[in-house]
């Protein structure tokens, strides 16, 4: 908590890098959603830059990092393998088309 | 915000005054877990009634049930049930119970009731917020009943709310207008409260544990407590924006579930592109790990009582809770078995049917140290220890079966039969509900500060012990031999043979449901008659023995009890009793616990 | 409330409970708790988007350069900016600072009403284009019941935290909350602008109109 109370007090150029980060981050999202490749590329791509613009934004914006790493530890866990368990919904998105699958679709 | 920022003021030591602070809008603890037993006992009630109507029905559909003919003059004209209206009484029968009565009791009831005092605290951590989700808790429950009597009654959907039935409104039939909307409404609520109820719980369970009280020595039953509303906080999570998806389908037009082109009676549905798997994907997701939210407290409140029975801990404390841990990480990757016929990608069945056999492994763990724990013990014989053994024997009887629905092969026969009603009833249902039977008789002088009378107890328990059997071993049979569930007749012609087995799982029903009687009359009559309690009638070492019967307002009466030893120091030679309560400080030669 | 951290009201003897194994106040715990819930329910509902939308052949792409992206660009930067000045503000409650940590504060508030109002105003620019619910003018009708679902879901948390960091700051400034309660809102709306995140590339950026 003291190194928490301290990082709190100290400069804030830190916050502001981070901030003018997640920014441009956010701007080079608009730029690759405009180029020309595969929708997969493009999903990746988009999902590993929102994912740094969060993990900046909870790291420092919400003080996660300057927190017990064991906090840290619990609640990433916690979320990422109840959200990765959830993925195994994808694999009917892919064989059912408006409903109903590849070959019925017209 | 209103509400946390007045968690510090429930800290009178003396109780509030009026009947209303006191009992309706509580903030004590104690009184919030009477008030979700209480209505967990409505509920049960209720479902029950239910069931015996569906049950009769079944095998004597010409019998007229008296007074349903007012409750329903469609459903049920002149007291005879209509085929709709047997699906309508199977969605409340399931909705209540799972809901209402399997999440309520054994994890909310008897959580609140004794998780703070088992960790040494004098109340949960945010008294307002637990307030809050009973009564959300109770809303729900209002909104979900009052499906009865509005228009054509309650949905028939079943208690997952399949979709596209339960989606596309009033055109699938009758209870799918306004009751399937209440369904759905009641449903969302009710996963508020259990997600207040959670974040309360976690909170609790981490931040008020009184001195000495560390995670390794928390009670089994904290422990459950504890990894079951770990398991609540991200399920009720994902089962709330499937219902507000579900209503907007109702309500809105939207077609999430919907597919394209649907005709229901001739009529093309306004709706398209929606999938109906969607719903079932979101629903078991929550679905799963809702089986363990209802089974994994019960498994926790027997092992504690059992070891209270048998004067020694556990082959090993950490093992169970390393258990119990792992059956909670295992039910998010095995939700996909209860989709193996729904259309499902055949290929995630396989995927989904390794790990569904794997969390057999900590579940047989659990068994193996009940039983291997039991083995040359000299068990006090209780009533509760009695229902804490029926426990482990549901458990394994119907969790035996769920070997054979766990691989997709088998369970493309089986699934839509009474074998899947016989496994889930055991496993779960009647497992669950023989945990609330052996908490009811171990806590119940605690609560009350009287005893239930122990012989009525015992008849209670060897008469549903053999009843429930009756009722559900029959089941299973009745699913190899191909009996489709969810028919409210038996026409065909290769069903008649089995008629006469479904005759006497009706008496059976009738005869169990008959017997719980004795339980409510022992409930009642000792709540006033009883004898009265001392403070450690089971000479048990936890923390909620050290205060008197009932626990005054404030638990410990304004003091902080300070923990020395593992939750169950039982058989220990040299000590005064043959037991070391967790708050004495009394040395321990002989420490029985792995470490 | 400005006298303890845990949330039993009486200074407690030091020693007489164990420790929170986090070593932070329990209100801090809850709202972590909180988020890691809300995240999942947003999951289940992004998802929700995806599985639909990568089934659906002919989903619309309707977001235009201008003014669709521009306005989502000036959103980002609004609510990006309400995260680093509720950021200021917190600061300022923890060095004690009471005046700029509500002016920081009402700051973000008005950022968050001003993101709301852009917000409204997008849905109906939308809505006069004649996107429902169940249709829209391009194509697949799924596009309006995920697109309001996922961005509604979305206001009424930016809406609910207006409403509460009002009712925080103001309390705040006569003394019925502290700055840990700041603190503690404070990360709720950070949430509400971490979730915008992933809600922008998955729900604008990728249904963009292509010149091709």
């Amino acid at each position: 908590m003291k190194t928490a109370e301290e990082h709190k007090t100290g400069g804030i150029t830190k916050y502001f890098v981070v901030y003018l980060a997640i920014l441009v981050i956010a701007g080079l999202q608009i730029v690759i959603a405009y180029q020309n490749i595969d929708p997969s590329q493009m999903i990746f791509r988009m999902f590993a830059l929102a994912a740094i613009q969060a993990g900046l934004a909870i790291m420092f914006f919400m003080h996660l990092w300057t927190e017990k790493r064991v906090l840290m530890l619990t609640l990433a866990f916690a979320t990422i393998f109840v959200i990765t368990t959830m993925n195994m919904i994808w694999t009917d998105s892919f064989r059912l088309l408006g409903g109903v699958p590849f070959a019925k679709y017209q | 915000m209103h509400d946390m920022s007045h968690a510090t003021e429930h800290h009178a030591h003396t109780p509030p005054q009026g009947f209303i602070r006191n009992y309706v809008f509580s903030l004590d603890h104690k009184v919030i877990g009477k008030q979700y037993y209480g209505l967990g006992l409505v509920a049960v009630i209720t479902g029950m009634v239910l069931s015996w109507i569906m049950r009769i029905h079944l095998v004597w559909p010409n019998f007229a049930i008296p007074g349903l003919g007012l409750l329903s003059k469609a459903g049920a004209p002149g007291g005879i049930v209509t085929p709709e209206y047997y699906l309508q009484l199977m969605t409340m029968h399931g909705t209540l119970m799972v809901f209402f009565v399997l999440t309520n009791v054994p994890f909310a009831g008897f959580g609140n009731y004794f998780l703070p005092i088992q960790i040494g605290a004098e109340d949960m951590a945010f008294p307002r917020f637990n307030m809050m989700s009973f009564w959300t808790t109770f809303v729900a429950f209002l909104v979900l009943i009052a499906a009865f009597f509005v228009g054509d009654g309650p949905p028939l959907a079943g208690w997952t709310s399949y979709a596209p039935l339960s989606a596309v409104g009033g055109a699938a039939g009758p209870g799918e207008a306004t009751g399937q909307t209440l369904w759905a409404i009641s449903i969302a609520i009710f996963c508020i409260g259990q997600l207040l109820g959670s974040l309360n719980f976690i909170s609790t369970t981490l931040d008020l544990r009184t001195k000495g009280m560390t995670l390794w020595r928390m009670p089994l039953s904290t422990w459950s407590w504890f990894i079951t509303s770990c398991i609540g906080l991200t399920a009720f999570a994902v089962l709330l924006p499937a219902c507000i998806l579900l209503i907007l389908d109702r309500t809105a037009g939207t077609s999430f579930f919907i597919p394209s082109g649907l005709v229901i009676n001739d009529k093309l549905q306004p709706h398209s592109g929606g999938s109906t798997l969607l719903w079932q994907h979101l629903f078991w997701f929550f679905g799963h790990p809702e089986v363990y939210i209802a089974i994994v407290p019960a498994m926790g409140i027997v092992s504690h009582i059992l070891i209270n029975s048998m004067r020694r801990p556990m082959l090993s404390h950490r093992v169970i809770i390393y258990s119990l841990l792992a059956i909670g990480f295992l039910s998010y990757m095995v939700y996909g078995h209860h989709m193996f016929v729904s259309g499902m990608n055949p290929f995630s069945s396989l995927a989904f049917s390794f790990p569904t056999l794997l969390i057999t492994i900590p579940s047989t763990v659990l068994v193996l140290i009940w039983i291997g724990s039991l083995y040359g013990s000299k068990l006090r014989i209780t009533t509760a220890s009695l229902f804490a053994l029926g426990f482990i024997s549901m458990f394994v009887s119907g969790g035996v079966s769920g070997f054979f629905l766990a691989q997709p092969s088998l369970d493309i026969y089986l699934h839509a039969t009474y074998f899947v009603v016989g496994h889930f009833h055991m496993v779960m249902g009647v497992a669950a509900i023989f945990g609330m039977f052996a908490g009811t008789y171990f806590w119940f002088p605690k609560m009350f500060g009287r005893m239930m009378n122990e012989t009525l107890g015992r008849v209670h328990f060897w008469l549903t012990f053999v009843g429930t059997y009756c009722i559900f071993m029959p089941f299973h049979y009745l699913g190899l031999a191909a009996n489709v569930r969810r028919y409210s007749a038996f026409v065909d012609d290769y069903l008649q043979p089995l008629l006469g087995v479904h005759k006497f799982i009706t008496i059976a029903a009738l005869f169990t449901g008959a017997v719980q009687l004795i339980f409510l009359y022992n409930l009642i009559h000792s709540r006033f008659r009883g004898a009265l309690a001392p403070a450690n009638p089971w000479e048990a070492t936890s923390l909620e023995w050290t205060m008197p019967s009932p626990p005054p307002f404030d638990n410990f009466g304004g003091r902080h009890p300070v923990v020395y030893h593992d939750p169950y120091q039982y058989g220990i030679e040299g000590a005064t009793n043959d037991y070391v309560m967790q708050d004495s400080p009394e040395e321990i030669k002989s420490v029985r616990d792995e470490r | 409330m400005s006298h303890a951290n845990v949330s039993i009201a009486t200074p407690q003897p030091v020693g007489v409970m164990e420790s929170s194994p986090f070593s932070i106040p329990s209100k801090k715990l809850v709202m972590w708790l909180f988020i890691v819930s809300d995240a999942v329910t947003f999951t289940a509902v992004l998802f929700a988007y995806g599985y639909l939308r990568n089934a659906t052949p002919n989903w619309p792409h309707p977001f235009r350069f201008s003014p669709s992206i521009i306005n989502v660009m000036v959103m980002t930067f609004i609510l990006v900016t309400s995260s680093f000045t509720m950021l200021l503000g917190v600061r300022a409650a923890k060095e004690g600072n009471k005046s700029k940590a509500i002016l920081w504060t009402f700051v973000t508030v008005a950022a968050g009403l001003v993101f709301a109002l852009l917000h409204i105003r997008e849905w109906m620019g939308l809505i006069g284009e004649g996107v429902r619910l169940f249709q829209n003018p391009w194509g697949s009708g799924l596009f309006g019941a995920s697109f309001f679902s996922v961005t509604g879901l979305h206001l009424l948390h930016v809406i609910g935290g207006v409403a509460v960091l009002t009712v925080v700051a103001l309390g705040y400034k006569r003394g019925r909350y502290n700055s840990d309660d700041l603190e503690i809102w404070g990360l709720y709306w950070h949430f509400v602008d971490l979730v915008w995140m992933f809600v922008v590339p998955f729900v604008y950026l990728l249904n963009i109109t292509r010149a091709s």
